[in-house]
């Protein structure tokens, strides 16, 4: 295959001689491997590569967009002229622009290792998570989806400014889920970990993870309907910031669907949290030089100490709020556009160990898995989760909890975020510590 | 997609040629269009071309899959090699000569979205628009996005499968806010199907902008739900979540056998209330969760899962089935070729029964009246699921009281489907994308109106025992 930033370069060339305002081409290319294995076989084993094109024009202040898997030299023409097509239907906006060229730093996604580890020994990793779940405790009796997998990739984008920004990364992972059994019920857990460098990926820490969690949850019982104090995990904690992160960025602030869409400068949560954006953060998988437009990334402190400072810009949103771009305009994949949304989006750490605030804790519940949380509404900040977990008493684990429901709205939740700990995780992109919210309606 | 019979048999030969039990090839060329309408304009249009194959090897309980996107000969031979790779050598199969398969299924468009322009499109999303900002001046923000797609697919397999269609899917759907001070609300509603633009009339559409915008209205005045253990009737409009993931999930194949079901072994026992019967039938006319093959090439059908509250059977994939020594069902699906199919829903429903929705409400004297179910989840294991009200309203004393905002409500699937204790002559449906494994596949979920004894409610605890 051609290297993609020779194929960015001629779609835009391509695009010129069509008399377009302006072009863009994005390209992704994708190769991926997934194992999975059951009682040390391996159960699927899937390989593949994917390369995309995407194509925006604006010509008249209206902007088309199209995308194709055709990288033929008849595919370009298509999806060019449907980009056109389009857009010559939409309205047309002055602020729709492509961004001009600017200098970025290079940040080594790529693992230099990664090309000379085999897949035989990519499938062990597999095998060892697996292995590592089913020997933490006699009654862990089953795993389901102990995995390994791997994404090399490489972005291209230019644009008819002169614009041309290429990068290449890879990120590995692992993940497992255990099932223990006692007295006839089930119970599971979950277990997971990411890296940009293989060697850096530890099955052990993976599978022991999930098995701690399945089993710390065996004998688990209902609590009634109160209102207490409630404790989250990082892996819980993250579900909830994924909650809050669409109402940061720019598009939902000037269309109205942020709760946060009046309150820059004001404080919106305790003095306790401060909440960053950053591509540039190795731990996050969104880690990345340059946005989806090609705009150099960079950390942005979203709210500092509970005051709101501003929003996640990309270049269309910036221009409309009279602000400079944040480097946040990122695609779902080449099959769409890059719209403002978060990078590496976290809280930033406390002092406190989680053990020191469960210590704290009279009578509370220590969330670790919670369900349904896509059900949550981003716009009303209303939501209403299913949660298990640990029941705390007088500063001390008493016993498992599950089928019970936690709900109150967002808005509060920030103001009553008490303690913040200094165990800052990752899951994906989004990253927190364990943190502690006073007063939370529990139902059973 | 032309592709000789000659050609596919040498990609299926080249997969098997260090053995293996079954092997499947599935081409896919998917035309997608996408149109968004927000801030009374026409903010988004993206349209696409995504082509691709996928080949599969099965041996000996293993799965290896590869895809690629060049679909030259040679593209797809490589792909073949790297599966045969990976399978452990297996028994030696000839490739039979492959046959069309046939399917009764009604899911062709009648009128072809391909012939309306762009323009026409676009127009009937502004009216959408502005049918839900005429009902209320609170109403602040309205959403109405519309997809498209049309997926030409060829699956071919080693048992001499051919199968060979063009799934025509297309769903428009509004998000409403409405404001009132500082309180926001939203109200979502969609319409969707497996056939063409005669699905989308002006009036269907329009009456469905102004019921979303009422609700979204509505809310800003409902209370926060109630907190606890309640009697709880789910309407037939409320959509089936419900069943969805209460049984739905657990009766999917690849889950029973992992041991990771609450229904697993119980065929033939009671997992429901009597008078519960639950099927799964991609066979109903131009249903969003309707096609003639699945995504292995076997036909649709109509599977009864749970018949008169006793267990029937599972869901099926190929793999599963060989397992299990079963037919598959027609339930191997698969997001696109960037994956291989595991056993899904297709439509699910409950089927009615023969009371009157009035008097199930009127014999309840107090609880839940859920008119709008949201999304939900399951862990399967334990059988532990939610599912969000979107829209709500209190029962006092046999009659349908004041609105109450979103909340879940929590249960455990076999003890929730054996507390359904009314069901009604009515029947709902509701589309959804159901995610799987990474994978979303288009479903359909029905029910009539049902009444469940207890249900957990998350709402905001009343009585309130505040900690310290």
């Amino acid at each position: 295959m051609k290297p993609v930033l020779e194929i960015v370069q001629e779609v835009v060339e391509y695009g010129s001689t069509m008399q377009v305002g302006q072009i863009e081409a994005y390209v992704s290319n994708v190769r991926e491997l997934e194992v999975e294995v059951t009682e040390a076989k391996v159960e699927n084993l899937q390989q593949a590569a994917e390369t995309g094109l995407s194509v925006r024009v604006i010509s008249h202040n209206r902007l088309g967009f199209a995308y194709t898997t055709d990288l033929s030299p008849e595919g370009v023409k298509k999806v060019v002229q449907e980009a056109i097509d389009i857009s010559k239907v939409v309205p047309p906006d002055p602020l729709y622009a492509l961004p001009e060229p600017a200098p970025f730093a290079a940040l080594g996604l790529q693992d230099p290792d990664y090309g000379r580890v085999s897949v035989e020994d990519k499938i062990n990793l597999a095998k060892e998570i697996e292995r590592a779940a089913l020997g933490y405790d006699p009654r862990v009796k089953k795993v389901r989806m102990a995995k390994f997998s791997e994404r090399v990739y490489e972005v291209a984008i230019a644009n008819s400014l002169g614009l041309v920004a290429n990068y290449a990364g890879t990120g590995f992972s692992g993940f497992v889920m255990a099932i223990a059994e006692a007295d006839g019920v089930a119970e599971t857990g979950y277990g997971f970990d990411f890296n940009h460098r293989l060697a850096k990926l530890d099955p052990l820490a993976i599978g022991a993870e999930a098995a701690r969690r399945s089993v710390e949850m065996l004998g688990a019982k209902k609590v009634s309907s109160q209102r207490a104090d409630v404790i989250f995990d990082p892996t819980v904690a993250t579900e909830f910031l994924g909650v809050i992160a669409p109402a940061l960025t720019g598009d939902a602030v000037q269309k109205g669907k942020s709760l946060f869409h009046d309150k820059q400068g004001r404080q919106i949560a305790s003095e306790v949290v401060t909440m960053v954006d950053d591509g540039r953060h190795l731990a996050g998988a969104a880690a990345a030089p340059v946005d989806d437009e090609g705009v150099p990334t960079r950390r942005t402190e979203l709210i500092t100490n509970g005051v709101l400072h501003g929003f996640l810009h990309n270049l269309y949103t910036a221009a409309k709020a009279g602000v400079a771009p944040t480097g946040n305009g990122w695609r779902s994949s080449f099959r769409g556009r890059p719209e403002s949304s978060t990078s590496n989006f976290y809280l930033l750490p406390g002092e406190k160990t989680p053990e020191a605030i469960i210590s704290g804790v009279s009578r509370g519940l220590y969330v670790t898995s919670v369900m349904g949380m896509h059900t949550a509404n981003p716009i009303s900040g209303d939501f209403s989760v299913g949660a298990s977990g640990l029941w705390v008493e007088n500063g001390e684990v008493a016993y498992p909890v599950r089928g019970v429901a936690i709900a109150g709205n967002i808005v509060d939740f920030l103001k009553s975020i008490v303690e913040v700990g200094n165990d800052l995780r990752f899951i994906g992109s989004t990253g927190s510590p364990t943190f502690r919210v006073a007063g939370i309606s529990i139902s059973g | 997609m032309e592709w000789q019979q000659q050609t596919i048999q040498r990609i299926l030969a080249k997969a098997l040629e260090r053995g293996g039990d079954f092997a499947d090839l599935f081409i896919e060329e998917r035309h997608s269009l996408n149109l968004v309408r927000e801030a009374e304009k026409l903010d988004k249009v993206t349209a696409g071309t995504d082509a691709g194959a996928g080949v599969r090897v099965v041996s000996q309980g293993s799965t290896a899959y590869a895809y690629t996107n060049d679909l030259t000969e040679s593209g797809l031979l490589e792909i073949a090699g790297v599966v045969a790779n990976a399978v452990e050598q297996g028994n030696y199969m000839e490739i039979p000569v492959l046959e069309a398969r046939t399917s009764q299924v009604q899911v062709d468009p009648e009128i072809d979205p391909r012939t309306i322009s762009l323009v026409e499109k676009a127009a009937l999303l502004e009216k959408a628009d502005r049918a839900a900002r005429e009902v209320d001046p609170r109403v602040t923000q309205v959403t109405v996005f519309y997809r498209e797609s049309i997926q030409d697919v060829l699956i071919a397999n080693s048992r001499g499968y051919l199968a060979k269609d063009t799934r025509c899917r297309l769903a428009l759907g509004l998000l409403v806010i409405a404001r009132a001070g500082e309180v926001m609300q939203t109200a979502y509603e969609s319409l969707g199907g497996s056939a063409g633009f005669e699905l989308l009339a002006e009036e269907a559409v329009i009456a469905m902008a102004r019921k979303a915008a009422e609700a979204a209205v509505r809310m800003l005045s409902a209370k926060p739900a109630p907190s606890g253990k309640m009697p709880v009737v789910l309407a037939a409009e409320a959509g089936g979540t419900m069943v969805h993931e209460a049984c739905g999930h657990g009766l999917e194949a690849d889950l029973v056998q992992k041991g990771v079901s609450v229904y697993a072994g119980k065929i033939g026992q009671q997992v429901a209330a009597k008078g519960v019967t639950v099927i799964d039938d991609a066979t109903l006319p131009h249903q969003y969760g309707s096609y003639r093959f699945d995504d292995e090439g076997n036909p649709a059908q109509r599977n009864v899962l749970i018949e008169d509250g006793i267990l029937k059977g599972y869901l099926y994939d190929l793999v599963t089935a060989l397992k299990d020594g079963q037919e598959p069902t027609g339930n191997g699906r698969r997001q696109s070729y960037h994956h291989r199919p595991i056993p899904r829903m297709s439509n699910t429903f409950i089927a009615p029964g023969s009371e009157s929705p009035e008097e199930i409400i009127k014999d309840t004297p107090s609880g839940l009246y859920v008119t709008k179910m949201g999304g939900g989840q399951v862990n399967t294991a334990t059988g532990d699921f939610v599912f969000e009200v979107a829209q709500g309203f209190l029962i006092k004393d046999g009659r349908i009281a004041e609105p109450v905002r979103g909340a879940t409500l929590t249960g455990n699937g076999p003890e929730v489907l054996k507390l359904i204790d009314r069901i009604g002559n009515d029947q709902g449906f509701t589309i959804g994308t159901c995610g799987k494994d990474g994978q979303g596949a288009p479903v359909c979920d029905a029910q009539p109106t049902i009444r469940i004894k207890e249900l957990i409610v998350g709402g905001i605890a009343e009585n309130e025992e505040v900690a310290q």
